[in-house]
């Protein structure tokens, strides 16, 4: 027991005597992350983009006049010009001089009055779907505004229009009052018929004082909606991708760290001495585990101090949920690092394979798209990632302030036991005598 | 053992010669050191308690090393050819042959990296590829190329090694500190290996391979590519380690070196041809030995006639000048005094003679050219 404890300690000594002898590599795995989530916050502050808009209309001087562009109230969108050339807006467009061009329909007052829809054509010059998504959503809002604004000011006149209406209605009203008087006392069926037309005309009095009475914005648009998370609190972009910005780049160092190690190991030659020598594949595998992963828990230590002291990124969550969450992530992530270094031939292939998986891990972990809107059987691919495992728990500890969901923890754990006992094999097979 | 031996030649049993070898190399320590230094001193010294524990346990006798017809094939190729060989515990045993013959294969085949194809084989008294982790602590392992950490220093090579190795923590430091001595890299502990001179990575190589003072050391190449110089203080090294009572198995494809071995086995596409003393290579090569006479005067064409028909000397006489001549003899004890007999009776004024040994280069070279002839 005491020699495999000797040989273990072989590697554990040895790998991190190798990393920290290279202070530039940590301080770069220190405060790389550091750097990169702190400018990544200076860079996407809580704004939404605003959108350089041109409308083009067949009269400019109409807009200050019938027609309003009723932008003023749409922040994403920033009223640049006013052309009445189409062609022209389009060239500034294209030059990138303007971001949208909308086209005021012609005569829009009148193709309703023929009780059919004016239609906006909106020009945008993205080719990122998301903001192409934005600007859809940006031309739907600035729509509903206007349609909202129109039908505003028509209850607004109608409101107007009720007040002489009720003028009449009371002419009436008392006129009738007067026709019950003259009614003679005898006739019963005239008498009801005068008291129904008193009270259906007092009932449209007080239906038009009420429809005067509410506001034109009430009753034009009677719900609003009031959006707010279950933690009450409103995250920021950085707050957001902090923990997936972390569960990743401790992904990636574990993985870089572990594909390298034995592939170096198997290109050197020493690993001839290895199969000669009485140390074991799991003596090996367990004293590199080992190393890395103490390492990687101070790094991870250090990473999360300075996001959640220094970067403000909220940690709702239990501590010790956390570290389960990170110890977890990095034994899993070092077995899929020891996996490629041990089926890689070379350093450049190990580094391939790791930077696949970073980019695979980008896209499938849900680290910017939401894991509901993939594709059922692509989930597969996501769901054998340790990233996305990680950002899972991370985001629920952090952000959300829950406890781990038990199958996640479970199954990622599963994976890197899994992972551990497979790199075993394979490391043995390398290993053991009996090789061509 | 039938004799006293004070020159190889005393003997003519190839294991009897390395028995009595291996007996004056202990009985008579550092005489025939070549390059004896305080360190090496301080270093044998220190190590006798290592000795006593690497000889307590262990039947000094035997073969450490006994293969039969052992193959190994890669392919339809065979790299190690029906290689049947015995090494005597204790010797030097020097595996001679040029390079891609099957000198590695032939190591990896006993340290168990490699399956035979076919054959037997016992290494410690055991299948290689049955090693238990007790057998492999026996072993040391030198690899032809520098394999440890560059970014390591020399210390910390050896405190891996150490490691890797079970050796334990207390009796660590003391032992890598007389390493060092040993090899000479005391002053060098603190540099990264990765900028130590070729010579002295072969150094801390070989310091690795010594840390848990194995029974056995099998030596792939430890002189490659290293100056004349340090060659010859790594066989200084070798040889000490031998008096200490490793036994050592070391392959080289400088043929020259084969004089510092007890036995040697000259390997030639993936054959064995021969293993024999490094005089008895000389004998094989040339049919016995040869003797060298230089004389005061011009030797004549009739006396040397005279003395090719000598009934012990063989084939013709090889003339080097006009003074002296080099005679092919079964046996040069007992012809050396016959052939001054023969030239006091000629009126030959001799100079001198001795038996010359020829430079292995040539010897390897003349035995290759028989093997190949009788192919």
């Amino acid at each position: 027991m005491l020699k495999f404890l000797i040989r273990i300690s072989s590697f554990m000594s040895k790998e991190l005597t190798e990393i920290l002898r290279q202070p530039k590599l940590i301080l770069t795995l220190v405060f790389g992350p550091f750097l990169i989530m702190f400018l990544f916050g200076l860079g996407y502050p809580d704004q939404n983009r605003t959108l350089r808009t041109t409308f083009v209309v067949e009269d400019p001087n109409s807009v200050q006049g019938d027609l309003k562009l009723f932008t003023g109230s749409i922040p994403a969108i920033a009223n640049q010009d006013v052309e009445n050339n189409k062609e022209l807006a389009l060239a500034k467009l294209a030059l990138n001089q303007t971001d949208l061009v909308i086209l005021i329909p012609k005569d829009p007052f009148g193709t309703v009055q023929n009780n059919q829809q004016a239609k906006f054509t909106v020009y945008h010059n993205e080719v990122d779907p998301f903001q192409i998504a934005y600007i859809n959503s940006v031309a739907r809002i600035y729509t509903d505004e206007v349609n909202r604004r129109i039908l505003q000011n028509v209850t607004e006149q109608g409101q107007a229009n009720a007040g002489s209406v009720q003028g009449d209605l009371e002419n009436a009203i008392a006129k009738t009052q007067a026709l019950k008087q003259a009614v003679p006392s005898g006739d019963s069926s005239m008498a009801a018929e005068v008291n129904d037309l008193e009270k259906d005309l007092t009932n449209v009095h007080e239906q038009l004082t009420t429809f005067r009475s509410l506001g034109s914005d009430v009753l034009v648009n009677p719900f609003t909606v009031d959006t707010t998370p279950l933690s009450n609190i409103q995250f920021t972009p950085t707050d957001f991708f902090a923990p997936a910005v972390i569960v990743l780049l401790l992904q990636h160092l574990s993985i870089t760290f572990a594909s390298l190690s034995i592939v170096r190991e198997r290109r050197s030659g020493i690993m001839e001495l290895f199969r000669v020598a009485p140390i074991t594949a799991l003596e090996t595998l367990i004293g590199k585990f080992l190393s890395y992963l103490s390492f990687e828990i101070l790094l991870a230590g250090v990473i999360t101090v300075l996001a959640v002291w220094l970067l403000k990124v909220p940690m709702f969550g239990l501590w010790a949920n956390y570290a389960i969450a990170v110890v977890i992530l990095l034994f899993t992530s070092l077995g899929v690092g020891f996996l490629i270094s041990l089926i890689s031939e070379t350093d450049t292939q190990a580094v391939q394979y790791s930077m696949l998986l970073l980019l695979a891990s980008i896209f499938f972990s849900g680290f910017f798209l939401d894991l509901r809107l993939m594709w059922q059987p692509i989930k597969v691919l996501a769901w054998s990632l340790p990233a996305t495992y990680g950002i899972r728990m991370l985001q629920d500890v952090m952000l959300r302030g829950t406890s781990i969901p038990p199958l996640i923890v479970e199954g990622l754990a599963l994976i890197g036991i899994g992972l551990f006992l497979l790199n075993w094999i394979l490391l043995r097979r390398k290993m053991e005598a009996q090789y061509s | 053992m039938s004799c006293i031996a004070t020159s190889p030649i005393d003997c003519k049993e190839g294991n009897d010669i390395v028995t009595v070898r291996v007996l004056k190399n202990t009985l008579l320590g550092k005489v025939n050191k070549l390059t004896p230094s305080s360190t090496v001193e301080l270093f044998l010294n220190s190590l006798r308690q290592d000795k006593m524990n690497l000889t307590k346990n262990k039947n000094l006798s035997g073969d450490i090393v006994d293969a039969h017809e052992l193959t190994k094939m890669f392919g339809e190729e065979a790299a190690v050819n029906s290689l049947t060989m015995k090494v005597p515990r204790g010797t030097i045993f020097g595996f001679i042959g040029p390079s891609g013959c099957g000198k590695t294969t032939t190591v990896r085949l006993l340290t168990g990296i490699h399956k035979p194809t076919s054959g037997e084989v016992t290494v410690l008294g055991k299948h290689p590829i049955e090693f238990s982790k007790s057998d492999r602590e026996k072993i040391g392992y030198l690899i032809q190329n520098f394999v440890l950490y560059p970014e390591l220093t020399v210390w910390e090579n050896l405190n891996f090694a150490a490691s890797f190795y079970g050796v334990g923590l207390l009796s660590r430091h003391g032992r890598l500190n007389k390493l060092l001595e040993f090899v000479e890299l005391t002053e060098d502990k603190r540099k990264l290996a990765g900028a130590l001179s070729g010579g002295m990575k072969r150094r801390l190589s070989l310091a690795a391979t010594l840390v848990h003072n194995p029974e056995l050391l099998f030596l792939d190449e430890p002189t490659a590519g290293i100056d004349p110089l340090l060659r010859r203080k790594f066989w200084d090294y070798f040889k000490d380690l031998q008096a200490q009572g490793h036994s050592l198995f070391i392959t080289t494809q400088y043929v020259g070196e084969a004089a510092y071995c007890d036995l040697v086995g000259v390997m030639y596409e993936g054959k064995l041809l021969m293993v024999e003393s490094p005089e008895g290579l000389r004998r094989k090569a040339y049919g016995g030995d040869i003797v060298g006479i230089k004389t005061t005067e011009w030797i004549r064409y009739e006396n040397r006639k005279k003395l090719e028909d000598l009934p012990f000397v063989n084939g013709k006489i090889k003339v080097i000048n006009d003074q002296e001549i080099e005679i092919f003899v079964d046996e040069a004890n007992t012809a050396m005094p016959a052939l001054m007999e023969a030239t006091k009776a000629q009126r030959i004024n001799v100079e001198k003679i001795e038996q010359v040994s020829p430079p292995f280069d040539d010897v390897f070279v003349k035995l290759i050219e028989k093997e190949t002839a009788n192919a």
